[in-house]
């Protein structure tokens, strides 16, 4: 395979908080190649967004990159002046956020919003600009983008204010685009029309797409590749297709078990993953998972596992691992909630 | 049909309502704001019309008999040297109004970037300024302005100075506190993630959503100043004779109220009128561009 455009090496971001130190992200490496779309699945707190933020060195206060890698190309931006950091934000690595109706300036016209983030760049001058800006609403499918561009944000739905933010990212035709929760905050049908869209763009222009986000069936709608965080580290990654038939790790397992589904048996109830996320001043000892995991071992109360290959090219880090579970301690069969698995009254493929 | 037709033909233009526009329609509404608008137009008016014309020279003296009432030569009859009042307080509007827009302006110069760095970059700055400007509120402003005018002298640009020194501290921690908010929100992250500098961010986008409180603050700032030079006016340090100030004329009209009330009471009147119009058009700006009173 071709070389990676970002690998993320052992990063670690923490927040100095009056309580203590919270490791937000404790170690998390890993690669993504030009062209590829890669999910990073978590529940709330489990370090996802920081590890986006971490990579444009977008951290809030209190948080501090502590160490790691992040390199660009092969360029280290944790090491670079601010000035070059700025420079890679939005024209080779863009970001788009969670709510479109807050990441949009109120009281500029949205039109100007795009052509400033060329404007920001010197990618282009004032009419070059324009132009531009009208053609990427084109692509981004906003009808009518000439009188478009003249509303404000809070003129536009929020699906078209989202468009508009993905056009403002594609603005400078960057590398690399981080979506941090694009859809969370929109309607359903709308969330599939710009999943879609996200994916055609990842297509037609090649741009590698870091998806972060809560929801399974947006990675298994987007994505080739994901990873899943739990408690600022990796627990599992691998094609979406094997972590979706074969989840190795008990986390992957009772996230895709949690899923409701419309055609589930009517005495089916609804499997959701017991206790807390955990509590990240004072994670738990061993295996961080251990609390919560039905299939531990007395060895997870003590002993962190490391992350390993357990099947060709996917890792997870259990001492278990689901394989082994369903042969000795009973787990269930997972129902496959990808799009065009089985649907309808059916039990659905048991896979 | 033919006028059907092009009733169906024109295509629907959703209407552009901005804040800006939507201030603008609930400002009309506002019955006292738009005369106070009037009244300042006219004011504006009578003052350019005094660079070039006053109907007696303001500084003539014993155009009539001193201390004479109002009559038909002298609508608002003449001071102590016999000079006409109507005139001396057209120019005196002049001056009213170059202290007042002049005091203003020189404060958001001052005033808002300060604000919008110390707001946006908190830390040791913020510290400084707040401490600054804890420090000014602690002394007593008239001191501050009279020291400062017996030390620069009392021209026009120092008494505008002077006020300066004494208010820009209001606007500052205005807009301190305008951008504090504002870092916070999501538009400022989006603008950090797609690299904009910082004075980009500051002035490009936390600047334009803080205009509405910055444009009700200064608006509200014009009455105060134009009151302040009133006052040292009025206590002999302000503008010096032979120009004539609204503040210095009533000075004088008081000295003489006993047999000559007219020459306090009509720049009293002038600047009274004055302050009311600013403050209804600051009341009007303010519920014109408060977001939590749009009706």
């Amino acid at each position: 395979m071709a070389t990676p455009i970002l690998q993320v090496r052992d990063l670690h971001t923490q927040f100095a908080t009056d309580h203590g130190m919270v490791r937000a992200v404790d170690g998390v490496s890993f690669d993504l190649y030009p062209g590829e779309s890669l999910g990073i699945v978590g529940e709330s707190g489990s370090g996802k967004s920081v590890t986006a933020l971490s990579i444009l060195r977008l951290v809030p206060e209190p948080g501090r990159i502590t160490s790691g890698e992040v390199l660009y190309r092969n360029n280290d931006l944790l090491k670079m002046s601010d000035e070059d950091v700025r420079d890679i934000r939005g024209k080779d690595i863009a970001m788009i956020f969670q709510d479109p109706q807050s990441s949009l300036n109120p009281v500029l016209k949205t039109g100007y919003q795009i052509e400033e983030a060329m404007l920001a760049h010197r990618q282009a001058t004032g009419q070059q600009a324009r132009d531009r800006t009208i053609e990427l609403l084109r692509k981004v499918r906003i009808p009518a983008p000439e009188r478009r561009v003249k509303d404000f944000p809070h003129q536009l739905s929020g699906g078209m204010r989202q468009r508009a933010m993905i056009a403002m990212g594609l603005a400078n035709a960057p590398s690399i685009l981080i979506a941090d929760e694009p859809t969370t905050a929109l309607d359903v049908t709308v969330q599939a029309q710009i999943l879609e869209l996200l994916g055609d763009l990842n297509h037609e222009l090649g741009t590698a797409i870091i998806m972060i986000t809560h929801n399974m069936g947006v990675v298994a709608g987007l994505c080739s590749r994901v990873i899943v965080m739990y408690a600022g580290q990796i627990v599992e990654q691998g094609p979406v297709d094997q972590i979706f038939e074969q989840p190795q790790h008990p986390y992957t397992w009772s996230l895709l078990k949690s899923i409701p589904r419309v055609d589930a048996l009517r005495h089916e109830r609804l499997r959701s993953i017991e206790g807390l996320a955990p509590d990240l001043l004072r994670p738990p000892s061993g295996c961080r998972f251990h609390p919560r995991c039905p299939f531990r071992l007395d060895k997870c109360f003590t002993d962190e596992p490391p992350l390993v290959e357990v099947k060709p090219d996917q890792q997870a880090s259990c001492w278990v691992t689901m394989d082994r579970a369903r042969q000795e301690m009973g787990a269930d069969d997972l129902i496959d909630i990808r799009p065009g698995a089985a649907s309808g009254v059916h039990p659905g493929k048991l896979i | 049909m033919a006028t059907a037709a092009a009733v169906i033909a024109r295509p629907i233009e959703p209407e552009q309502a901005s804040l800006w526009s939507d201030a603008w329609r609930r400002l009309r509404k506002n019955r006292l704001a738009l005369v106070a608008t009037v009244y300042l137009i006219l004011l504006v008016a009578v003052a350019l019309v005094a660079l070039v014309w006053t109907p007696y020279r303001m500084s003539a003296v014993g155009v009539a008999v001193t201390y004479a009432g109002p009559s038909a030569a002298h609508p608002l009859g003449v001071d102590e040297l016999g000079r006409d009042i109507l005139s001396r307080l057209m120019v005196g509007a002049q001056v009213s109004l170059v202290v007042g827009v002049g005091t203003q302006i020189l404060v958001l110069v001052v005033g808002v970037p300060i604000g919008l760095l110390a707001g946006y970059y908190r830390g040791w700055f913020d510290t400084f300024i707040s401490f600054v400007i804890n420090v000014f509120y602690g002394i007593p402003d008239i001191l501050v302005a009279m020291i400062m005018v017996f030390l620069l002298g009392p021209s026009l640009t120092n008494i505008i100075i002077a006020i300066v020194a004494t208010r820009w501290m209001d606007m500052a921690r205005l807009v301190r506190g305008q951008a504090m908010s504002l870092r916070e929100r999501e538009f400022v992250e989006a603008g950090r993630a797609a690299g904009a500098r910082p004075f980009r961010m500051l002035f490009g986008h936390i600047l334009p959503n803080a205009l509405g409180p910055i444009i009700i603050q200064a608006t509200l700032g014009i009455p105060a100043a134009i009151l302040f030079e009133a006052f040292l006016s009025f206590l002999g340090v302000g503008v010096q004779p032979p120009t004539p100030s609204w503040g210095s004329m009533a000075n004088e009209g008081v000295q003489a109220i006993q047999y000559a009330p007219h020459m306090v009471l009509f720049p009293s009147i002038a600047l009274s009128l004055t302050l009311m119009a600013f403050n209804f058009l600051g009341d009007g700006l303010r519920d014109a561009l408060d977001p939590r009173s749009r009706r």
